[in-house]
Formats: C-alpha cells, structure tokens, sequence
C-alpha cells in the first residue's frame, strides 16, 4: 500500500481508538504521523530479528501526546496487535495517552508524559553511544511548543558541547508555541546552539526520509513544519479538538475527511504553510 | 565522608566500563584524575542538574550506569520531576550523592540548605535513600547499593557522628535495648542522642537507611509505645512510617528535629542545631517529659 494510504488508514484508526477508549489528542497525533511513520520505515528495525542488536537506532518520543500514533503505526508493523489498541486507556492496558516503556521492554525506549524530558534522555542516549563507540543514532521528536521548555536547550548545549553526530532532533512545528508568544527563529536559535538546521515539510515522507539520512559532525535539528490536525479539515479548523475524542455521530463524517483531505483542503494549506 | 565518597566512586568508575560520573561543578577538583583518566564517561558538564538528571537517565537506559553528584536542594528539588519520571517511573538504575545535607552550608543560605530531602524524595516510591552518618557507614551502604539495579539517593553530611555503627543497608540497628522509650536517632543526629540517653532505660535505634524503612526492627523493640524521634530533617519527614510501624498500637510521639519553617538565619552548624533544638540538652529535657 502506498504511503498516502497507509496514512489515510492510520488516521481513521486513531480516530477509532480514540473514540474506544475516550480519550485523544487527535491534532498532534495527526500533526506527527508522517514523521513517526518515516522514521519507522526507513530508520528502526522494531519488529525485525536484528531489532535487539546494541547498535540499533533508537527513537525517543520526547512529546508524548504524539503516543496513538507511535502506537498505529507498531501495530501496522506488527509489533503489537492491533486487539491491543481496542484497549486503549482502558485499565489494565499497555497502551494510554503516554507512554510506559517498563510495558514494552525495547520496543518503546522512553516513557513519556512531562514535556521537556524526552530530548535529555536522547541527548544521554547519544552520548552512551559515543562511550560504548556504538554504531546507530538517536532519533527524537519533539514538539515546537516543548522547546519552551528550559531543559531542552540544556540538553542542547551538552549536545552541541560533545558534537553528538549521532543524535538527530527533529521538531514538529506545528506554530504551537508561536500562537502564544514570540519565540522567534528556532532555527537561529538551534545554529546558535552548535546544531546543523533542516527545514522540511512535516508531511512529506519523501522530504523527510531524504533530510533524516544526513550525516553530519555535529548534531542535526530537523525543524519538520507541520498542521495539527493534519489529514483532517475539521481538525485543523476547530482548536477544540487538541484533546477530546469524537463521538459516534462524529466519527463517520472525520474519516469522509481524511478519505477527501487532498481534495478538499490539502491545497490550501500547501499554499498557506508550505511556500 | 567526602573523602570516603570520592575513593568509593572513583573505585567504581575505574572497575565498570558500563558507568559514568556527572558532575554539577561541585566538588570536581577531587576527582580530576578521574576525569582525565576516562574523559568520555566521567565529566563535569555543569550546573543543569534537571537536564542533567534526565541526561542520566538516558545513560542508564543504554546500560552506563550513571552517578550524579551535586548541592542537595539542587539534585532533590531542582531535578524532583525528572528523579520521579526518568528514574522512578522508568525504574532505572542510578546513584545520587549530595552534599550540604540539611545546613551543612550554614553561610550560605535558604536555597543551599534542604532539610526536607527526606520529606520530599520519600514520596518517590522505589526510590532508596539512605542517610549515613559516618564515613564507614557511606562505604557500607555504597557497596550494597551503587550498582543493584535501582535509583539511590545517597545523602551526605559533613558532620559525621564519632560513634560508627555496623549498619546494614535497609536495617535499622539496635544500640541499647530498655523499657522507658524507643528513642530513634537517624543520620548526624547520633552522637547527640547517644550522649542523652546512653544512661537512660530506653530502647535506642539508629536508622542510617531511610527507604526502605524497617518497620520490624521498630514493631519488635517499642514494648513502651513511646517514641523519641531524633532526625535532622523537618520534622514529620519519618512520622508516617512510625506509624506504620506500630499501627493499631496506642503510641505517642515526640520528635526531634528541624522546625518546618524558612531558616533565614545563618551561622554556623552548632548554632543552626541549637535553634532546632537538636542538642543533647533538649534531648534529654524531651525524653524526660516523655517517660
């Protein structure tokens, strides 16, 4: 199946998750999949033999309420089943809004929860590396409004100070934190910090495989511009939905939305975000 | 002690590829041999102890070992979120050592004391916090506890007890066994509470592990129900596990300790004690009003 449609079926399925266990945050799910998807086709070996292996790439959810869509896609790469997911936030599940990786020993490398943590422990996860003279990277997503937060430009500059070549950042920039104050260039920020800076579409696979394969000498920030709620009109258009669930009556005219995004929206967004 | 903490870690760093030393600039110049000898995994990276705590805790899930050594109220209060997340919640391995116990740096001030490190870190579940009140003591409960695949806290003080005890890691041991009272000194608090009850018909028990507490050395040696709680903590940081303790017993408890106030004072240690009251003279007046 086609990437495009692949996606298209992962976002219906948060929504259904969702809507099983009553409780989403559908936006950055949506604004995130195409990033968590690339980096699990092309740069993890999760579900495969050679998975375990030391050198293995890792990949550290630094913005945890991005975890459904981590979530559909290891189920869509078998990891997990996907009765699984019908648990969703229900009692005795693995799976919930964040995650915990003492239920899903090396498959999910961190928990999850509290913004700010994710990317210190990558930047740890980096450095274990260079001590161990390990082969493989780290990869980290983390949110544009999580870069608010004091200990990622802490964890930045020890990045930048042991020239972490192996510790891949990128953030999902969904305009989460510029609606709410002026943050100014993280891109200028992160050159100021030692980092090498891409800018890519957020939601193009190709675009984002393309710039993630880069090899530097120091560590590489991708600045992944994205919409929350991508995938979906009423999504994107109603701020509502950061976290609430849809309901029934909802859910039918939701997937009509992701079946017709191109059609109806995809373009005008390209226009608006993606000059 | 820091002496005693210094030859323990760097003995560790130096027999355990799979570790690592972070240093918050404190502290450090005892251990530049060390950080000249392994420059890859033993560091002093700076003072972004919340930053550097989670930085551990992403060692530690790639199997180095790592341990933190920093200003208590920096490491227990500074980086609280991240020891409960990264370490607790993900149940990691890893060792913090402080300094400046509760108001070991009597000069310097409100935000470098931390008498209620106990208080706080107790409501980490899993986390282990052991409290030694002498040099032989941190070695002990080093040695049981730097590498047994769990967070420690390792709380250190510059004003060691004279009177060392053969603890043992999560026990409490008893010095004096009588019928009046079970009188608890726990850390630095000791020689004090020896001084003031040696001659007493009272229990004595000393506590140089915190959590886990032992509750059964405390069940089976307080026959009086009363207690004489001795710690240099704010006061309350061990009530609850008294309590347990000797649950559905009649008990009455009075404590010792740190008054639960904003120290604005200065001065020195012995002054410091005097002000909360843990001085072998208020000791004995205490015990005496309870027997």
């Amino acid at each position: 199946m086609e990437n495009k449609n692949v996606l298209k079926k992962l976002r219906k399925k948060i929504l259904y998750i969702s809507l099983i266990g009553k409780d989403g945050n559908i936006q950055s799910c949506f604004s995130s999949l195409e990033i968590i998807w690339t980096i699990y086709s092309f740069f993890l070996s999760v579900g495969r033999t050679e998975h375990f292996s030391e050198g293995r790439n890792r990949f550290v959810l630094s913005k945890g309420q991005s975890n459904l869509a981590v979530m559909v896609v290891l189920a869509e790469k078998g990891v997990i089943e996907e009765r699984e997911l019908e648990k969703f936030c229900k009692f005795d599940s693995r799976i919930s809004m964040q995650a915990d990786r003492t239920k899903f020993s090396g498959i999910v490398e961190t928990s999850a929860g509290s913004l700010g943590h994710g990317f210190p422990m990558a930047v740890g996860m980096a450095w274990a590396k260079k001590i161990k003279s390990e082969k493989g990277k780290i990869f980290c997503l983390a949110g544009d409004g999580e870069m608010n937060e004091g200990t990622m430009w802490e964890a930045a500059i020890f990045a930048s100070s042991e020239k972490l070549n192996n510790l891949v950042l990128i953030v999902d920039d969904n305009s989460s934190i510029s609606r709410l104050i002026d943050i100014g260039s993280l891109k200028d920020k992160f050159i100021a910090f030692g980092f090498i800076v891409s800018e890519v579409n957020g939601h193009d696979v190709e675009a984002l495989k393309e710039v993630l394969e880069l090899n530097f000498d120091k560590p590489h920030v991708v600045l992944a511009k994205t919409i929350r709620g991508w995938g979906s009109k009423t999504l994107i258009e109603d701020r509502s939905w950061f976290h609430r669930y849809p309901k029934e009556d909802e859910i039918e005219l939701l997937c009509r939305e992701v079946d017709d995004f191109e059609k109806d929206y995809a373009r005008m967004c390209k226009k608006i975000y993606f000059k | 002690m820091r002496r005693i903490m210094q030859e323990c870690v760097r003995r560790y760093i130096s027999n355990n590829k799979n570790s690592a030393l972070l240093l918050a600039d404190i502290g450090a110049w005892p251990f530049h041999d060390l950080l000249e000898k392994y420059p890859s995994r033993a560091k002093n990276i700076g003072i972004f102890e919340a930053g550097m705590v989670s930085l551990a805790a992403g060692l530690s899930i790639s199997g180095i070992v790592p341990t933190v050594y920093g200003i208590t109220p920096f490491i227990v209060q500074r980086a609280l979120e991240q020891l409960k997340l990264d370490f607790v919640y993900q149940k990691l391995e890893g060792n913090f050592i402080t300094t400046g116990a509760s108001y070991d740096f009597s000069t310097l001030g409100y935000s470098h004391y931390c008498p209620e490190d106990v208080l706080t870190l107790k409501t980490l579940p899993e986390l282990e916090i052991v409290t030694p009140g002498t040099p032989q003591e941190f070695e002990t409960l080093w040695n049981s506890c730097h590498n047994n695949g769990r967070a420690t806290y390792f709380r250190m003080t510059d004003y060691c007890n004279s009177m060392n005890v053969n603890c043992e890691f999560g026990k409490a041991s008893i010095l004096k066994k009588g019928e009046n009272c079970t009188v608890i000194a726990v850390a630095e608090t000791l020689d004090k509470v020896w001084n003031a009850c040696k001659n007493e018909d009272v229990t004595i028990l000393y506590y140089s592990t915190v959590s886990p507490f032992d509750y059964g050395t405390l069940s089976d040696n307080c026959e009086s129900g009363k207690i004489l709680l001795c710690s240099p903590f704010y006061v309350g940081s061990l009530v609850a596990d008294i309590v347990k303790s000797l649950e559905s017993r009649r008990i009455i408890i009075r404590e010792c300790g740190v008054p639960n106030e904003v120290l604005r004072n200065y001065g020195t240690k012995d002054e410091k004690d005097k002000y909360c009251g843990i001085t072998v003279s208020n000791i004995k007046e205490m015990l005496e009003s309870l027997i």
